[in-house]
């Protein structure tokens, strides 16, 4: 089933109609995205969760202009970015896009300036105005005392949040992350939770983050499930009281006490909640 | 202002270690091309020194015979005379010249070219660095051959046989293969028996050389003529035809090594960065972007490389000078511009196939885990 946002079209920072992504021919087609429709509203962060192999990083591939989709479109600023000559991306890609990485992906041989005075050079600005802008999105994510550090003197929360820098130093209308927070401790993670949060709140950007880390559910706007390229339905997503993993309701082990219902992501889940429901103590409740 | 952050510097100086092998390569195989091209210029200017410095306008020698080199000219006795009646010709020295052996008491040898020649009129030594020169009995000889004989003025040194003894030392007259020696032309005439084996002719004002050569060679049916340029230049001709094929194989190696070593190091480099490749193009570079990455970091090498060997060249030169006088290593601005160019062609060549992969990076490669 696939589930259409209600946010009105015209104030989307992004929306695709019928997007969907097949990669290889005939027996050995692999169909990683299928026809998602999605509109994503300045200021809303939208969480994509689903399983491994359903398709997460293709959709965002493909929203971000690196990935050309099989079908569908992707409009950015009323245009199908899918349908512009391939010499207009990488700029597009520069201006409208903010990328956040698993792994960071900075650039090993420059500074944390350099580096997201780099990503400023790429959308059009250089000398002294791209360092300024850069030091001010360092000073934004709390470094502006390691401008001067290389990557491998960051520890892995700082190299997140100089790539946080990165992703806003050309003022992007939508930020893209892949699991920004899956190489991170918990406080490290939540540090570049609420910074993603406030790239919607402050700045109205959209935010759409793809990850398995439920902490980063409490940022989120919207979660999307994806499953086997489809998003499902949105508003219902549990979360397990004996794993904390994210379950989607309709198909999975549940147990109904005291007239709430508890989800789970397996039956081996189930009956250890169920020997001794107290230890599981917050009630269960959906996520919104 | 249109500064953007040094990519190409950052990525091939942050491995210093790289950076330093493929300089240092690139630099030692330019300077083995730069060297080569010296000790060949050189020579060249040994070979030619006498010529060069003679005053003469046009030089006569035997019929069919062009150089000093590898030749022997004999021209009859009265063609000096004849000589002088042409019209333009201001003034006429006969030279002999004998290819053999000069000789020290102590045992040295040493092959020379003795050159007759009547003291006060052209076709002696173009510089005396020391003594006078030679009256009957007498010789010049070279400073670098003196010192390699153990010679001083006034030491008897062996011509053709013949003691004579040491009058005066010139310089510029020996090379790696030989040396000059100078004696009267009545001294010669005595060793040797008579010998005029070439004219040395000078203009009145107001002649060409070009057109002096041409009524003497109408003059002298018999003789050979050049100016004095076109016999520098035969006798260049020749060193270069039995050092050309040598010297074109020696820099094409030299080339090749370059060509090698900056195309191995930017190669295995630019595999090493594909990553950050990926990462650059999805953060919106284009693929100029991306080339001028690649270029500037080849343009980098060969230009420091370049600047490297051609300033190793010079110390290489005159470290080479000291150690062995006797060859010239001349770095002439000709042979840095063609280094410089073939260096180019290099760097170009070197960035094709880095190029090829960097635009073919899919950028989508930055969202896949390395871990
Ligand atoms: N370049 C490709 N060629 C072929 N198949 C691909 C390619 N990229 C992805 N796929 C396939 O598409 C499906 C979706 O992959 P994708 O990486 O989008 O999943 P994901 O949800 O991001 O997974 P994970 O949570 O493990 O990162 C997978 O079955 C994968 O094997
Ligand atoms: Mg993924």
């Amino acid at each position: 089933m696939t589930t259409t946002a209600t946010t009105a079209v015209a104030a989307a920072a992004l929306g695709t109609r019928g997007l969907s992504k097949t990669f290889g021919h005939g027996d050995l087609a692999v169909t990683a995205v299928r026809a998602v429709d999605l509109t994503v509203a300045p200021g809303e962060v939208v969480l994509v969760d689903g399983p491994s192999g359903s398709g997460k990083t293709t959709l965002l591939l493909m929203l971000g202009a690196l990935l050309e989709p099989t079908a569908g479109s992707v409009i950015v600023d009323g245009d199908d970015i899918w349908a512009l000559p391939e010499r207009r991306r990488p700029s597009l890609r520069a201006r409208h896009f903010g990328f956040v990485f698993q792994d960071f992906n900075l650039l090993g041989a420059l500074s944390a300036a350099e580096n997201v005075t780099l990503a400023a050079n790429l959308a059009g600005t250089t000398g002294r105005a791209a360092r300024e802008l850069a030091a001010a999105a360092l000073e934004r994510v709390g470094l502006g005392h390691r401008t001067d550090f290389r990557p491998d003197q960051l520890s892995g929360g700082e190299k997140q949040r100089v790539a946080v820098a990165r992703a806003l130093v050309n003022n992007p209308a939508v930020i893209l992350a892949d699991e920004p927070t899956a190489n991170l401790d918990a406080a490290n993670g939540r540090q570049v939770a609420r910074l993603l949060r406030a790239l919607a709140d402050d700045d109205h950007r959209a935010v759409i983050i793809v990850t398995h880390d439920n902490r980063l559910h409490d940022i989120a706007d919207r979660i999307l499930w994806l499953e086997d390229g489809a998003l499902r339905q949105l508003d219902t997503l549990a979360t397990d009281p004996v794993c904390h993993m994210a379950v989607t309701p309709a198909d999975r082990p549940h147990i109904e006490l005291d007239g709430t219902v508890w989800w789970f992501c397996s039956a081996g889940c189930r009956d250890e909640f169920a020997a001794a429901p107290a230890r599981f103590t917050s009630p269960q409740k959906c996520v919104p | 202002m249109t500064h953007r952050v040094p990519l190409a510097r950052r990525y091939l100086f942050g491995e210093r270690r790289r950076a330093l092998l493929s300089t240092a390569g690139v630099a030692v195989a330019l300077l083995l091309v730069l060297i080569l091209d010296g000790i060949f210029a050189g020579a060249m200017r040994q070979v030619t020194a006498y010529v060069r410095s003679s005053p003469a306008a046009v030089i006569v020698s035997q019929r069919g015979v062009r150089t000093m080199h590898m030749s022997n000219s004999a021209l009859p006795a009265d063609l000096a005379a004849q000589a002088r009646a042409v019209e333009g010709v201001g003034w006429v020295a006969p030279i002999g010249f004998v290819s053999g052996v000069v000789g020290a008491q102590t045992g040295g040898r040493q092959l020379s070219y003795v050159i007759g020649y009547t003291p006060g009129q052209p076709g002696g030594p173009h510089h005396l660095v020391s003594g006078s020169a030679p009256v009957d009995g007498e010789a010049v000889i070279d400073q670098i051959a003196a010192v390699q004989l153990g010679l001083h003025i006034g030491d008897q040194v062996r011509v053709l046989g013949v003691w004579l003894q040491v009058s005066g030392l010139a310089e510029g007259g020996t090379s790696i293969v030989n040396t000059t020696t100078f004696v009267t032309a009545a001294e010669l005439d005595r060793i040797h028996g008579p010998t005029i084996s070439y004219l040395l002719v000078g203009a009145q004002p107001g002649t060409s050389a070009t057109a002096l050569r041409d009524t003497l060679t109408a003059a002298l049916p018999d003789a050979t003529v050049q100016t004095r340029a076109q016999f520098a230049n035969q006798e260049a001709a020749v060193v270069a035809d039995m050092s050309a094929d040598v010297m074109r194989i020696m820099a094409i190696i030299g080339f090749a090594i370059a060509l090698a070593v900056v195309c191995l190091t930017l190669f295995t480099a630019t595999l090493a960065r594909r990553r950050d490749y990926g990462i650059i193009k999805a953060l919106g570079a284009g693929g100029g972007r991306l080339a001028g990455i690649v270029i500037a970091q080849a343009a980098w090498t060969i230009t420091v490389a370049l600047a490297t060997s051609v300033a190793l060249a010079f110390v290489v030169g005159r470290v080479v000078e000291a150690v062995a006088p006797t060859i010239t290593i001349a770095i002439e601005p000709a042979s840095v511009l063609r280094v410089a160019i073939g260096a180019a062609v290099i760097g170009a060549a070197s960035a094709l196939a880095p190029l090829r992969r960097v635009v073919a990076v899919d950028p989508a490669s930055a969202f896949r885990r390395t871990s």
